[in-house]
């Protein structure tokens, strides 16, 4: 066992973060500021039997929702995840549909210019970017004011 | 899961808008664990929003074009929308052309706002490219059918 030379803020194990979160694998996360992540989908994934049926896409509003799932990871600290929900987006763009066989690479960082829970994030396969989204700004449903 | 996120069509203004109803149940797969109990995670409720887009499409166009997703300017999430909620959605058209279509709307639930969208522009393809059109000329059919 080594000893951290700074007293490092306590990051979740990768693949347990992987699992809260319904990503595939967690490559990197860094509490309060960005993490990576992967998603894989399989020509099995049942969606693309409706969507769609000549021309199977991964619909762009799940890649929505794992980025904020993934912003969710960044936030969560000691706490859990799931108390972190989405409150609104701003900026989103689908620039090339994701298909079958098709491995996501997704980010996202911490905006400094917002008040420490509004995220930019990105969707790329194969190193290009299919989806980017300007701001994923989310709420703690802990801290009151919930709808 | 089917990815069929339109139960009704409950009105339609050609050209214009329309009003579309999703039934929520306990018994789909989508459920978010919360610490306030199962939610539908933010991302579908807009999906509602812009599969009733499609519908208003396929209409003006007798199913020759629908709606494929291009950009969104800005959503809000503004509510929680639980098991057995009935979205109320209701989306309208800013501008179309040939190949694009603006839209803007909101989904209610019981008269509360759980979703305002900005600005959802979507790319106008050849809907045989995407399923068979009988196939979705009979959904829709079925859509308009249930909502008289």
């Amino acid at each position: 066992m080594t000893t951290p030379l700074l007293d490092e803020p306590r990051v979740m194990d990768l693949a347990v973060a992987a699992t809260a979160s319904g990503l595939d694998t967690v490559v990197s996360l860094r509490p309060g500021v960005a993490a990576v992540a992967t998603k894989n989908f399989p020509a099995t994934t049942a969606i693309f039997a409706t969507h769609f049926p000549r021309f199977p896409v991964v619909p762009g509003v799940l890649l929505l929702d794992d980025l904020a799932r993934l912003a969710a990871l960044v936030l969560a600290g000691d706490g859990g995840p799931d108390r972190w929900r989405l409150a609104a987006v701003t900026r989103i763009r689908f620039r090339h549909f994701v298909r079958p066989g098709d491995v996501a690479e997704l980010s996202v960082e911490v905006r400094s210019d917002g008040d420490g829970s509004t995220l930019r994030g990105e969707v790329r396969v194969d190193g290009k970017p299919v989806t980017t989204v300007g701001s994923l700004v989310m709420r703690d449903t802990t801290s009151g004011a919930v709808a | 899961m089917l990815f069929h996120l339109t139960d009704r069509i409950t009105g339609y203004e050609p050209g214009r808008s329309i009003r579309a109803r999703k039934v929520t149940s306990r018994s789909e797969p989508y459920w978010r664990e919360t610490p306030d109990g199962p939610v539908m995670p933010a991302p579908l409720i807009l999906e509602t929003l812009c599969q009733a887009g499609a519908w208003l499409v396929m209409l003006d166009t007798d199913v020759r074009r629908r709606a494929a997703l291009l950009s969104v300017s800005d959503a809000r999430f503004l509510g929680t929308v639980r098991p057995g909620d009935v979205l109320d959605v209701i989306a309208g058209v800013e501008s179309v052309s040939e190949e694009r279509a603006v839209m803007s709307g909101v989904v209610e639930v019981a008269g509360r706002t759980v979703l305002e969208a900005t600005d959802v522009m979507c790319a106008l393809i050849d809907s045989a490219e995407l399923d068979d059109p009988a196939t979705t000329r009979r959904q829709l059919a079925a859509l308009r059918e249930a909502g008289r």
